[in-house]
């Protein structure tokens, strides 16, 4: 375990520096000066040369990749126009936002954490329950309503159903919230409130697959023999589906839940644009518009953070589950 | 409001131009003409000189009541809060309740007129020729934390415009003052925090002299932009002044969550008497960003709860539209105005060097049609002048009467059988592909081989702004910073100014006559400049051609049902919140 632990740690370390390298090199093929938008207009090529120099926006390109990656580690001094000398884990300064790019990050991460954990809990429970009974219900009017559900999700989008939630919910009935964040511990009620529309469409469209998945796969599981066996050595049907056949159908789903939420986490771009909450996703799509390279790499290493770390989370599930598995 | 007197400055000037409808609500706050037609002159612009015009209280607004917070949604952040670095057109609207500047402008009904804010009138013409100006500050100014505010904190707040940390704002001050573009080297402001840079002075706590090298008559409106806000130095902060600045007018900043919320609260030491134009009727004006244009305006549709108060900065999109401009509760609530923002076909004049081919492309170009194909009235209207209609010393002509689809034949006989070859540069998104294919089509339909090029997005006004661009037509913009021709004219046509990269002028004309033109109109007496400008306008056009004007932006909001005293800024083309108020 903890040989393994450390091997998929340092290729966590590894994965995230290709990352940081690529997102590097990828901002200057942007076509798109971020200085020219903090010169007012009439501004003379020798100003903008400035405050490119200002910014550290003319040196080498390995020399600005080293200075942020040192930034990380032991900090960094931005200069006074970038807000002076910046502690480490220091992600730089973000021109665009004007302010520190962590500050922001810890500002909008826990609005993308409180979508999506709570929509995950939904969409799994949910998803993974309708498949479950969908699949001990074959052929009944249970199954084929459950069919139907999945069906029906994974065929829509989630800017459709997100405008369908809110055009109904907030803009007609005016029984939901104009979507919004506040924090958990702040008030947990408007927490709730603010996000729920935003749950309900993640749970709707992301239960819908995870229906038909372990529909299929708990069907597969109990044609097996050791299903069999349970029910033929006289268990209840209780401990033969809770047991026995959902531990076995579920480890398959485990992988695909461990990618959808770490990806999730990563930034639910669509989501938050759709509902108007600036998380993390939001946060990334706008640095790129802006060319606000600070926040590029930030929000992309914190992204790819997450789906490393759930990465790792999988395989460590998958040997909690199955006991076939072994690390 | 009491009857303004109109005389020259410094004993000075008045200014009484025809200017156009600038600004309507639909709503029951009509404050304007009956369409969005930047075609029909009927607006009014003066300079008061008379220190009276320039005190308080800004006369009461009709069903104006205090109490409610007002809501503002849009989906981006505003880039700047710090004064000397504002220059969006939110961060400008939004200044306007936090900080006070040497002049303001004063917008009741149609009429606009330059006011004294911080000081007693909008400036003193010492010697007559705009070289040296005197500002006399008003008594009972205080900050937010009840501190007096003196001629010191304004001077401080221009000199830290200097500081090369502070970057977005405008540059006026700071170029002319210095007499050089690079300003920031000739003055270097943090080596002299406690000095002033040169051509500033405040000889009293009362006083603030500008002094320049050369004429700068346009310094009493330059001086209305929020780069003119006082600033205590005790309070700069450098860069994170731009998240809490300090207030000096009527509400003051409480909370600033970047790209979330901002919110302004009742500064109680504003005194209402020493402000002509401002009002403090709702307790709080709340900005949400992160809501996109179809949520925005669907939120302030349905208009429920807290949206009730709510103005939706986001313009109405398209999608929705015909449901907006057809509803009667909704055209209630919505404003419409023509704007200042004017938009033209920009002809480089260095490769299309024929007078007779650019006269055939003004001919061949279908104004109704292209706004049409923008959305229609909502969006734009047309106009065929080179100042928008709203500026000081605005005369309606049109030197190349084509109707409002264009006068194919008037083209055919201008070419003669010649059929050139142009290079519509045009920028590579949506907006910029439609526009290219609907002039391509006007102008082969005159005779003209029209091949166009797509220029990235991002780049194409700086390309656009490099003199030797391989490109003959290209759709340009400009929105002046005040009202004035002299914002406008010698900026985008004086061929002097041409360099390698960066030109305003990006048609670069240059005409040595024009050129003459500019320095006599200049060196008049300001109140004489307003009308040489509206007859220079009319000149250029008809002896160069050095553009094809197309349309002015229409702004088009909406805002719930208890909103009023909204009116969109004949200065710039979003709405002031200097009369908002909430219904009780």
């Amino acid at each position: 375990m903890t040989r393994f632990l450390l091997r998929r740690s340092l290729l966590a370390i590894l994965t995230l520096f290709a990352v940081s390298v690529l997102t590097f090199l990828m901002f200057f093929v942007l076509p798109r000066d971020p200085v020219s938008g903090m010169c007012p207009k009439n501004c003379n090529p020798e100003r903008l040369e400035r405050v490119r120099r200002e910014l550290g926006l003319s040196d080498p390109k390995i020399d600005q990749y080293l200075a942020y990656m040192k930034g990380i580690f032991v900090g960094r001094d931005l200069g006074s126009a970038q807000g002076g000398h910046c502690d480490a884990p220091c992600l730089g300064y973000s021109y665009v936002n004007n302010e520190p790019v962590s500050e922001t990050i810890a500002r909008v991460l826990p609005v993308t954490l409180s979508i999506v954990i709570p929509a995950a809990i939904l969409w799994l429970g949910l998803g993974i329950g309708l498949g479950m009974v969908s699949a001990l219900r074959q052929g009944t009017w249970v199954d084929r309503v459950a069919i139907g559900f999945s069906l029906t999700g994974a065929s829509l989008q989630l800017y459709f159903v997100g405008g369908v939630l809110l055009l109904v919910f907030t803009y007609q009935l005016g029984i939901a919230p104009v979507p919004h964040y506040t924090p958990l511990l702040e008030n947990p009620a408007d927490w709730a409130g603010g996000l729920v529309l935003a749950w309900l469409a993640l749970a709707f469209l992301f239960s819908a697959i995870y229906a038909r998945l372990s529909r299929a796969q708990m069907v597969e599981t109990l044609s097996e023999d050791f299903v069999r066996t349970a029910r033929a050595k006289g268990l209840p049907n209780s401990q033969v589906y809770g047991r026995h056949a959902l531990r076995a159908a579920i480890t398959p789903l485990v992988t695909i839940a461990g990618i959808d939420i770490g990806a999730a986490l990563g930034g639910t771009v669509i989501t938050e644009i759709t509902f108007g909450l600036q998380g993390l996703g939001r946060t990334a799509v706008g640095a790129v518009h802006a060319g606000d390279l600070p926040m590029i790499m930030a929000t992309v290493l914190v992204a790819a953070f997450f789906i490393v770390v759930a990465n790792i989370a999988v395989d460590l599930l998958y040997a909690a589950i199955d006991p076939r598995v072994r690390l | 409001m009491r009857t303004r007197i109109l005389i020259a400055a410094c004993g000075a000037f008045a200014i009484v131009v025809a200017l156009s409808a600038c600004s309507q609500n639909t709503g029951t706050q009509d404050t304007g003409s009956s369409s969005a037609d930047a075609a029909n002159p009927t607006q009014t612009g003066v300079i008061a000189t008379d220190p009276l015009d320039s005190m308080g209280p800004a006369p009461e607004v009709p069903g104006g009541a205090k109490g409610g917070t007002f809501t503002i949604i849009r989906e981006l952040k505003i880039p700047h809060l710090d004064p000397q670095r504002v220059y969006s057109f939110a961060g400008l609207m939004n200044a306007a309740l936090y900080a006070r500047t040497l002049t303001t402008w004063e917008q009741i009904d149609d009429q606009l007129t330059l006011v004294g804010d911080l000081a007693q009138t909008p400036g003193t013409n010492v010697n007559g020729d705009c070289t040296v100006w005197e500002f006399t500050i008003k008594d009972g100014l205080k900050f937010e934390d009840g501190s007096q505010i003196t001629s010191k904190e304004i001077a401080y707040g221009i000199a830290r415009s200097f500081n090369p940390d502070l970057t977005g704002g405008p540059t006026y001050l700071q170029e002319w003052l210095s007499g050089t573009p690079q300003y920031d080297t000739a003055w270097d402001f943090k080596a002299n925090k406690s000095s002033l840079p040169p051509g500033l002075t405040t000889p009293d706590a009362k006083t603030v002299q500008f002094e320049f090298d050369r004429p700068r008559c346009d310094l009493p409106f330059a001086v209305s932009l929020p780069a003119s806000a006082p600033v205590p130095p005790d309070k700069d902060t450098g860069v994170d002044y731009d998240n809490l600045p300090f207030s000096s007018g009527p509400y003051r900043i409480t909370e600033n969550t970047p790209g979330v919320q901002l919110v302004l609260e009742r500064n109680s030491h504003w005194d209402p008497a020493t402000d002509p134009v401002r009002h403090q009727y709702p307790d709080k004006f709340v900005w949400t960003f992160g809501t996109d244009d179809e949520a925005s305006a669907n939120r302030v549709i349905a208009d429920n709860g807290a949206d009730q108060t709510a103005l939706d900065w986001n313009s109405v999109p398209s999608s929705l539209v015909s449901k907006t401009t057809t509803d009667p509760a909704l055209k209630e609530r919505s404003l419409l105005s023509p704007t200042t923002s004017a938009n033209r076909l920009t002809i480089n004049n260095q490769r299309v060097t024929d007078l007779s081919i650019r006269q055939a492309i003004n001919y061949a170009i279908d104004r109704e049609g292209l706004i049409k194909m923008l959305g229609g009235p909502t969006v734009g209207a047309p106009m065929t002048t080179l100042m928008p209609p709203g500026t000081l010393g605005y005369q309606a002509y049109d030197a190349y009467p084509a109707g409002p689809n264009g006068d194919i034949g008037k083209a055919k006989e201008l070419l003669a059988g010649r059929t050139p070859e142009l290079v519509l540069g045009t920028a590579d998104d949506s907006s910029g592909q439609e526009m290219a294919t609907q002039l391509k089509g006007n102008l082969e339909k005159a005779g003209f081989v029209i091949t166009v090029k797509n220029i990235p997005a991002d780049d194409k006004l700086d390309e656009t702004k490099k003199k030797d661009n391989p490109w003959d037509l290209y759709l340009d913009s400009w929105a002046a910073d005040w009202p004035s021709g002299a914002a406008i004219l010698p900026v985008l046509f004086d061929g002097r100014s041409i360099k390698a990269e960066g030109n305003s002028n990006s048609a670069y004309m240059n005409s040595d006559a024009i050129n003459a033109e500019f320095d006599r109109i200049q060196a008049l007496d300001p109140d004489k400049q307003a009308a040489e400008w509206g007859a220079l306008d009319e000149r250029i056009m008809t002896e160069v051609a050095p553009v094809v004007p197309l349309y002015v932006d229409v702004a088009y909001f909406l805002h719930g049902s208890k909103v009023g005293g909204l009116f969109v800024s004949g200065v710039f083309p979003y709405p002031s919140f200097v009369n908002a108020y909430i219904e009780q």
